[in-house]
């Protein structure tokens, strides 16, 4: 199979809390265990039908590039906001 | 360019840029228009609710002066909202990685010397962005255990939301938007059939395609639930100087969790005893005017060797 070129980026937004078990089905199908949980699935007819079956409680975008559980971490992190300019019992430059 | 920009990052351990298979990404999420940045960044998407007319640095002193703050400038006035990964400032024998020059505001310029001029300073520095306001003296708490680093390591703490003294505060440019998700947001279209508002529906704007610089104001390009960029605005670093020492790590009194369910003798008893860093902080100080020009013309030197 090729490289699939476009891919669908799902989030949970609702809950299937109290949903018939089919849908909560569909969301354990697509990877998505908790709210706000992002996936990224290739465009197919399979996916497409899947999201269909869940559109009320996802948010769809189609996106170019899946990102990593990794990658989208690191997008989560901040920046820390302070860096070591000196180590304990080091000199300091110059002196 | 780009490629030598990477090695300087593999190089720096402290630059924060994203690396590099998500640059296209996070440059998607660029809501400033960056002048000099476009170089860096492969796509520099510039967020048409953001525009440049959001000033850099205001100056905001507490009495209602005549010469107070001034109405946003144009783009060419505004210092870039630090989005870019900071630079060492300390003398390393790695060399910085290019920044945008430093552009300050006429109001800044102006207030910069009398801010400067005040004895004793605060800021508001953000470490994991969290806010902490400190001043010369102040010893932290943090709220975490900070990894890799000792007693006796100094600590330049560089994102800085405030600054100020008695009569002055130099704040950074307001905090984009929060973005909205699309599916949040909708427009109402005329029913095709009978060709105006009497029977209405609410469509989702057309999405965007990643490449696409036509953005709709005040939507997120995707939906980004957690994204950690763009919550602040921070001021530029060049601006000050903060500096912490650690002082050593404190820990709370144990504490003993009983877990039990009703009805059953079995009683598991849970332990914590949570580490915490403490900082002092030893400096914080304004750089006057003079001392950013002089940052500049080292800057300008290195880029032109650089791209030599």
């Amino acid at each position: 199979m090729s490289t699939p070129t476009r891919f669908f980026r799902i989030t949970l937004l609702r809950s299937a809390i109290g949903l018939p078990t089919r849908t909560s089905g569909v969301l354990k199908a697509l990877g998505l265990h908790r709210r706000l949980k992002t996936v990224y699935h290739p465009v197919t007819q399979d996916v497409a039908g899947q999201v269909f079956a869940v559109k009320e409680l996802v948010d769809v975008q189609e996106v170019d590039r899946a990102l990593s559980d990794k990658e989208m971490k690191q997008l989560r992190q901040p920046d820390s906001g302070f860096y070591v300019e000196r180590r304990a019992g080091e000199r300091v430059m110059g002196s | 360019m780009l490629s030598r920009h990477l090695k300087r990052a593999c190089l720096d351990a402290r630059w924060t840029l994203p690396p590099t298979f998500l640059l296209p990404f996070t440059a998607n999420l660029t809501t400033v228009s960056h002048s000099a940045e476009a170089s860096d960044i492969p796509e520099v998407l510039s967020h048409p609710v953001l525009k440049p007319s959001y000033d850099k640095s205001t100056k905001i002193p507490p009495r209602k002066l005549q010469r107070s703050s001034q109405p946003p400038s144009s783009s060419a006035d505004d210092a870039p909202v630090v989005s870019s990964p900071p630079s060492p400032q300390s003398s390393a024998a790695i060399p910085r990685p290019p920044r945008s020059p430093l552009v300050l505001s006429d109001s800044v310029r102006e207030l910069l010397p009398l801010l400067q001029a005040q004895g004793s300073h605060y800021i508001t520095a953000h470490i994991y962005d969290r806010p902490y306001l400190l001043t010369a003296g102040d010893t932290v708490r943090l709220p975490f255990l900070m990894h890799g680093v000792r007693p006796g390591d100094v600590l330049r703490l560089d994102k800085a939301s405030n600054l100020g003294s008695r009569d002055y505060t130099l704040k950074a440019a307001a905090a984009p938007p929060s973005l909205r998700s699309a599916t949040t947001a909708t427009t109402p279209a005329l029913d095709p059939t009978t060709g105006h508002l009497s029977s209405e529906s609410h469509v989702m704007p057309e999405p965007a395609n990643a490449d696409s610089r036509a953005r709709i104001p005040g939507q997120a390009p995707h939906f980004i639930p957690h994204i950690a960029k763009f919550k602040h605005a921070y001021l530029d670093d060049r601006l000050f100087v903060c500096r912490a020492v650690v002082m050593g790590v404190e820990a709370e009194p144990m504490r003993i969790k009983e877990k039990t369910k009703r009805r059953n003798r079995r009683v598991k008893k849970v332990k914590s005893k949570h580490r915490f860093t403490i900082l002092r902080i030893k400096e914080v100080t304004v750089r006057g005017l003079a001392e950013i020009e002089r940052q500049r013309a080292p800057t300008a030197s290195v880029e032109k060797s650089a791209k030599l």
